[in-house]
């Protein structure tokens, strides 16, 4: 049966060439803008270098940087004006990705160029990687729910409950992987309190979300402030870094892919695993047909109430393992509100990769990507624009998106609508 | 209901033949107590809330619960312990928050002055005052249907709006001081229109915009407080210039104590909420809003313009948020503000209106309550846990948010008219 209607809403767009025309205009704009910009106020002599700075130590590659900030300008100038000029629907994402992606590497190229400052290539994909894993775990976790249709708003009180409990229960036991599993519990228990209220008591699940946020970080304050009383509840445990042998020596993929802890792994296994669960099973097929028209899901014989309480718990598992990410991932011990709205910003990757894992898993890495190169700018204090600006950027990039700007966000359509059975 | 079978008609007799016994005030008060009305459900849901706040102490104490490990062979020590610890916790709370029942032997004694038998009240009232903003802010969107969580980010714009105004100008307090306090209101709110302008125009949620808007202006705070026309020219940490002594918020009390904080923007938000009361039930916006709130379909059918409401609600919203920013900076006297000066009073105004019900005057006392936990809170520490203020404040606006849990709880009656909840919306 050909019922997955994933592709469809793309096929009846009118208003695609009027959109194709302005992303060209802000592109060309923007390709222009950075010639001219570097032609007047970059040194013909500043170099960019990159380094892969874990495997080949001495292959250092200085690039020009005045050449190379104007190449990547054209090519999102080029863009721009093919879009201009009037290109095939099918040809416009490859499009908008070339000129995207052309900026934003010219951008780090001229960033990168302050002498003194070394793109250190393989620390720094290693450690988006490493820092993108909140935003797939949180991310993921919220297309679970929201896809059988429950908002999960409340991530981040999902996270801080793993970060708590994971350390906690580390301690306790003297076992991290048992702290893993506590952390998930603790994720499930607290999702399973909004499962339990979207679907039988039909709550506001925005409203409900947010106050469950406040409750994980009145909760979660309270007991450390509790429990920093007595001794050794709260010491940082932390994981081994899984080597692959000679493959961790491949250059650029090795670190970033073969040398990097148990959550990276769980992170990448866990995007292909949702993603096949929801789109080739009978239970994904069913998720999906819940947060899209219950009614109709519900006539067939699924009882939808009792499959999002189910979802949503599961989704918590997921949620609470990213909260053991910011506490034993990171061998820290827990501190009030470390999650720092991170699952808020999980939010906004879910909103950004359009409630499909594959999506999620493409805007974690530039999510991530984004926090590890302003990290590493800031560390150097060479940053063209400050810090704060560059941390500012994926919230941005969430409102343009979410205001339809780059195509149209489209939440299931069931998406925090209470079922009720009664009502049809 | 409709789907339920009706009682066959003989039935009927039977359930006459038991008449129920003449209502007196007694027995209709009783009835009023097991029901889940709103009043009730409020109280209920405070009294739960303290309850769980308590077994939360009792377990998270390590002294306590060291006598539960010998409970059954002396279940007293337990017991006794636990009901100490209770007391005690929430006693600390109430004498930050109300009266020090040492201030008060003291001032019997000659030994203490006036004030400061008032301070702990001056302080409740000082936190209150911006949670009326901020809450009214939250509930006066809410009457539009709309979830307005970017009351901080909106804040956030109003305090540093009143504050570049405060100390750049050089004007008589009379002129200075209100002009300030516009600022707050006009830069709270024009950035709380953009999530008003996004929904109407692009049909972006307003939560999941606000979220964002929330982020960027914390991050917009740290990085302006750094720059040199904000950053205090004597001071080497993080802070702003301090507000010209023309524009800053005249104390009430200081003339009894020194130490009393309460100024008059806890006055300005009285007003506001007096105004937002006449907005919302004698104004035609204000009726614009309700009705939008109520059925945007049946008000588009009617001729209103849902769009322009939402974008002049989430304004007007904005606005009132940008007043507890120019309170904030208004209000701190000689010091300029920090990254720290507003504090999640905008995350609080939420719980503060879902208290409130979203009524100016529901607002007023649940900022109260929620001011008073707050200094409670804050002097009772270290010896009760500082954050207990927002697990008790989370804790109440949980059950009130789901009032079905609570009348599940406690087997409460469904009042006539249903259960009182705030309609769900999807993104």
């Amino acid at each position: 049966m050909a019922v997955d209607t994933m592709e469809a809403p793309a096929l009846v767009d009118d208003r695609a060439p009027a959109r194709h025309l302005k992303a060209g205009v802000v592109y060309a704009a923007l390709g222009l803008l950075l010639v001219v910009l570097a032609l007047t106020a970059l040194d013909g002599d500043r170099t960019t270098t990159v380094a892969f700075d874990r495997t080949l130590a001495d292959a250092d590659w200085a690039l020009p940087t005045l050449g190379a900030v104007i190449a990547l300008g054209a090519v999102t100038a080029a863009a721009g004006a093919w879009m201009i000029a009037g290109l095939a629907h099918r040809w416009f994402k490859l499009a908008s990705v070339a000129a995207v992606t052309a900026f934003v590497l010219a951008l780090l190229v001229w960033s990168y160029s302050q002498p003194g400052t070394v793109f250190r290539a393989e620390s720094i994909l290693a450690g988006a990687l490493f820092l993108s894993l909140p935003y797939m775990f949180g991310a993921l976790s919220g297309v679970v729910c929201e896809r059988s249709g429950v908002i999960n708003i409340g991530i981040e009180g999902q996270f801080l409950m793993g970060a708590f409990t994971g350390v906690l229960v580390a301690n306790i036991t003297g076992n991290v992987y048992a702290g893993m599993v506590g952390a998930m519990l603790a994720g499930a228990l607290s999702t399973m309190l909004l499962a339990l209220l979207a679907t039988k008591y039909q709550v506001n699940q925005v409203v409900v979300g947010v106050i469950l946020n406040l409750l994980a970080l009145g909760f979660t304050s309270f007991m450390y402030d509790q429990l920093k009383k007595a001794d050794g509840l709260n010491d940082a445990f932390s994981i081994p870094t899984i080597s692959w042998g000679p493959l961790a020596d491949i250059p650029v993929l090795g670190p970033v892919l073969f040398q990097q802890k148990l959550f990276v792994y769980v992170g990448l296994v866990l995007v292909a695993a949702v993603w096949f669960l929801l789109y080739r099973t009978r239970w994904g097929l069913r998720t999906r047909a819940v947060g899209e028209h219950p009614a109709a899901a519900d006539s067939m014989g699924v009882d939808v109430n009792r499959l999002r309480f189910w979802n949503v718990t599961a989704a918590g598992l997921i949620a609470g393992f990213g909260g053991a990410w910011f506490t034993i991932a990171n061998s820290l011990a827990f501190s009030k509100n470390m999650t720092a709205g991170l699952g808020f910003v999980a939010l906004a990757v879910m909103i950004v990769g359009r409630w499909n894992p594959l999506g999620v898993l493409a805007g974690a890495l530039i999510f991530g990507f984004t926090t590890q190169v302003a990290r590493d700018l800031d560390a150097s204090g060479s940053s063209l624009v400050p810090g704060e600006f560059l941390q500012m950027l994926p919230y941005a990039v969430t409102l343009v998106v979410v205001a339809g700007l780059i195509g149209r966000a489209k939440a299931p359509a069931a998406d925090g609508v209470p079922y009720n059975p009664g009502d049809k | 209901m409709s789907t339920e079978t009706k009682s066959p008609a003989p039935e009927q007799p039977e359930a006459a033949a038991a008449p129920e016994p003449k209502p007196n005030f007694m027995r209709l008060f009783g009835r009023y107590l097991t029901e889940a009305n709103s009043v009730m459900v409020t109280v209920y849901s405070l009294l739960l809330a303290f309850l769980i706040g308590a077994i939360l102490l009792i377990v998270s104490d390590e002294y306590t619960r060291s006598t539960y490990s010998y409970f059954f062979a002396r279940p007293q020590d337990a017991l006794s312990a636990s009901w100490y610890l209770v007391r005690d916790s929430y006693l600390a709370l109430f004498e930050g928050a109300i009266l020090n029942l040492n201030t008060l032997d003291r001032f019997a004694a000659g030994t203490a002055d006036f004030g400061d038998v008032l301070r702990p009240l001056s302080e409740t009232l000082t936190y209150a005052t911006p949670l009326i903003f901020t809450g009214l802010a939250v509930g006066l969107a809410f009457r539009a249907g709309l979830f307005n969580i970017g009351a901080q980010g909106q804040m956030i714009f109003g305090m540093m709006g009143a504050l570049i105004v405060g100390f750049s100008l050089n004007l008589p307090a009379a002129i200075h001081l209100p002009l300030a306090v516009i600022a707050g209101a006009v830069a709270g709110g024009l950035f709380g229109a953009v999530p008003g302008v996004l929904k109407a125009t692009t049909g972006a949620h307003e939560v999941i915009s606000s979220i964002m808007l929330n982020n960027i202006a914390a991050l917009f705070l740290v990085w302006a407080i750094g720059t040199d026309f904000l950053h205090s020219e004597t001071k080497p940490d993080l802070v702003t210039k301090p507000v010209e002594d023309s524009a800053v918020m005249p104390t009430l009390l200081s003339s009894l104590n020194s130490s009393l904080r309460v100024n008059f923007s806890l006055v300005v938000g009285i007003a506001a909420a007096v105004f937002v009361w006449w907005l919302l039930s004698k104004s035609t916006f204000g009726f614009r809003i309700r009705a939008v709130g109520f059925n945007e379909h049946a008000s588009a059918t009617a001729g209103m313009r849902i769009g322009s409401t939402y974008s002049t609600t989430m304004a007007a919203a904005g606005a009132l948020a940008g007043l507890a920013g120019a309170a904030l900076s208004l209000g701190v006297g000689s010091g300029g503000i920090t990254t720290n000066t507003a504090l999640e009073y905008g995350f609080d105004g939420i719980t503060v209106a879902l208290l409130g019900r979203a009524n100016p005057g529901g607002i007023v006392a649940a900022a109260l309550l929620f001011g008073a936990l707050k200094a409670g809170a804050l002097s009772a520490q270290p010896d009760v846990p500082v954050d207990i203020s927002t697990l008790l404040q989370a804790i109440i606006v949980l059950f009130i948010a789901a009032p079905a849990l609570v009348k599940a709880i406690l087997h409460l009656r469904t009042p006539r008219g249903g259960l009182v909840t705030l309609e769900a919306k999807g993104w």
